[in-house]
């Protein structure tokens, strides 16, 4: 176990480059650290140096499967690389370690880019740092929004957790019990046609704008879990029928329009992921919220988060598109924190994995 | 319950101002999605000297009020304040019904969110094994003797705890969030505590034996977490009337118990949550 971090930190800069790709987002990003002026003051703020993403998308209706995402990934990181190192600036020779997502995530997407973590690492000869793709998120958040010990709603397009720091673990205080919050909104579009572009979530965020009628669905909310199939098995029926030539009203008479289904399902999801979030923040006495992951930039769920918040005296804090849908930079963040406190991942220990719990990471580089 | 986090820098939501004028109430806790305040007088029951006075009344009342969470839309909010506040009643009084120890409910109005029941006042078990663990270690130094002082003091309260918490079990019923804070001890006779449960929020119906050693597991994590030095030895004989009460309930009791019990084995080996897949 590593011991207290200020030791360990260099006094020098740091920088590392970081590859992303559990999902259908290529990203690349190339960061720096500054050490602390002296040893009492805080930690000078991040710079990000580059930060670039590529997204596989899928027509509408359609989902996008293992085996084309990782094909896309394998066309484009090179280029993404290189991109990123003209854009940032810096040579390889500055480069101090090759951070990349070990998990988790989809497994074929994972591994092609982990191959090529692997191959520039030994091109270049530097370090890899293996990094858990949920505390990249969270590390991320902190340093972008400054908050300290937040209660962390992690809501992405595979994961939805409830997250709270605690002797050195991010520990789980909450999540789904089957799909998470994004895949079911992203699975919701598919049914209704919607684009894939920019992004499924995008599409129905603005389509929720104009919905006027709330729809009753399922409400799933056991203990500090959650659960989302049933909802979406339940407005999946709904939309057939409206599709179906078969329309429904509501309870004053007004026909029901994809834009209410819209509605309806991001009100209901949306107040159950508060709801479990207000439990955690009572049951630890936090008065922060940090929301990350993809569906974080959805503004409702900012704004019913904001409300909870206020009523318990406490605030939010959101990051925007650039660091809340997957990316390079923070996983090049988290990277280079643990790569600070000599943590390495050696080449035969830097296979990937779909199953890689957040708090099973050791976090040496907090010791509040 | 009686727990004194009076918190004077967050605004409260409103109650129905009738209440207020009427009432001289006390906040007594404040959760995610209740606040609990404590009342001398019931606006309907007459405080009459021949009630106060009488055996069954333990001073006072309790009112749990859901206030309107703001951030839900006023639809799924006024459904969601309905819904919980009747559940929770119901088991109440189901539970009240065929004998197993809650605080006797008196009063509910479900579009409020608010309901009346019957003050328990006692110590929580949280708090009566700190005072005993601390009485016990201020007795002897010796190890030895502070374990039999242990065996002689906490032992039958907790084996009355576990044996009430089966004859909840045995009904189908599931407390959802069973924890030491959760369970108050009651003066029975000189001496005696007699535990009665509390809390019912997030209770449920399960014929599932997972459930229940999810129950269980939640209260042992609860155990390990507020009793960390005996934590064991308080499970162990929590568990042991726990597992006699369901012996009452002849061979149905049998069978139910021991299937929960290969259940909580599983669930402790898993710890609760499944492992993280797609």
């Amino acid at each position: 176990m590593p011991s207290k971090i200020q030791k360990l930190e260099p006094d020098r800069t740091t920088i590392a480059i970081g590859l992303e790709g559990s999902a259908n987002k290529l990203g690349v990003g190339i960061i720096r650290h500054h050490p602390r002026p002296d040893k009492s003051s805080p930690k000078p703020p991040a710079e990000i140096l580059a930060n670039i993403r590529h997204t596989y998308i899928t027509p509408p209706g359609e989902g996008f499967l293992p085996r084309d995402t990782a094909k896309h990934h394998r066309s484009f990181v090179v280029k993404l690389v290189r991109q990123a190192l003209k854009q940032s600036g810096v040579s390889i020779a500055d480069i101090d370690c090759v951070c990349f997502t070990q998990g988790p995530g989809m497994g074929a997407p994972l591994q092609s880019v982990a191959i090529a973590a692997r191959t520039i690492s030994l091109m270049w000869d530097k370090p890899l740092v293996g990094v858990n793709h949920c505390v990249g998120h969270i590390e991320m958040g902190r340093e972008i929004t400054g908050a300290t010990n937040p209660v962390v709603l992690y809501v992405s397009g595979g994961n939805t957790q409830v997250i709270a720091y605690s002797h050195q673990r991010y520990r789980i205080f909450g999540e789904t019990l089957d799909i998470a919050v994004g895949n079911c909104l992203d699975r919701f579009a598919r049914t209704l046609h919607i684009p894939n572009d920019p992004s499924p979530g995008y599409n129905i965020e603005q389509l929720a704008r104009k919905g006027k009628h709330y729809v009753e669905l399922p409400y799933t909310v056991k203990g500090m879990d959650v659960s989302m199939s049933g909802i979406l098995a339940y407005i999946d029926g709904v939309a057939n029928d409206i599709f179906g030539g078969k329309p429904k009203y509501t309870d004053d008479g007004a026909e029901i329009t994809r834009e209410d289904l819209c509605f309806s399902l991001q009100e209901t999801i949306f107040a159950m992921l508060v709801e479990i979030t207000e439990r955690a923040m009572a049951h630890v006495g936090s008065q922060q919220v940090l929301i990350v992951g993809g569906v974080g930039c959805n503004e409702r769920l900012q704004q019913m988060m904001g409300m909870m918040a206020r009523d318990r005296g406490g605030a939010v804090y959101a990051t925007d598109e650039r660091f809340c849908i997957d990316n390079g930079i923070m996983i090049a963040h988290a990277g280079l924190l643990a790569y600070e406190t000599g943590y390495r991942t050696e080449l035969e220990d830097s296979v990937c994995t779909q199953r890689f719990r957040t708090d099973e990471v050791f976090l040496a580089w907090r010791d509040d | 319950m009686a727990d004194d986090n009076k918190n004077a820098e967050i605004p409260l939501p409103a109650l129905p101002e009738g209440i207020v004028k009427a009432l001289d109430l006390t906040l007594i806790s404040q959760g995610a999605e209740a606040l609990v305040f404590f009342s001398q007088s019931h606006p309907f029951i007459p405080t009459h000297e021949a009630i106060t006075n009488s055996p069954g009344f333990s001073a006072g009342y309790i009112l749990k009020y859901r206030p309107p969470k703001p951030y839900r839309h006023a639809l799924l909010d006024a459904q969601l304040t309905k819904h919980r506040t009747l559940s929770e009643v119901r088991s109440l009084y189901k539970l009240m019904l065929a004998g197993v120890k809650v605080p006797v409910f008196v009063s509910v109005d479900p579009r409020q969110g608010i309901i009346w029941m019957e003050n328990i006042s006692g110590p929580s078990l949280k708090k009566w094994i700190w005072g005993n663990e601390e009485v016990i270690d201020s007795q002897t130094e010796d190890e030895a003797g502070r374990a039999k002082l242990r065996e002689e003091k906490i032992k039958g309260t907790l084996l009355s705890v576990g044996s009430e918490i089966s004859k909840l079990h045995f009904m189908d019923m599931v407390h959802g969030d069973l924890t030491t804070s959760n369970l108050v001890l009651r003066n029975k006779n000189e001496g005696e505590m007699e535990p009665v449960i509390i809390d019912f929020g997030l209770s449920s119906q399960s014929t599932l034996p997972e459930d229940k050693a999810v129950d269980l597991y939640v209260l042992e994590r609860a155990f390990v977490s507020t009793h960390p030095m005996h934590a064991e030895e308080y499970i162990g004989w929590l568990l042991e009337g726990y597992v006699a009460g369901f012996g009452r309930g002849k061979k149905t009791g049998v069978f139910k118990v021991r299937e929960i019990m290969k259940k909580l084995e599983a669930v402790r080996l898993r710890g609760r949550k499944r492992s993280m897949v797609g």
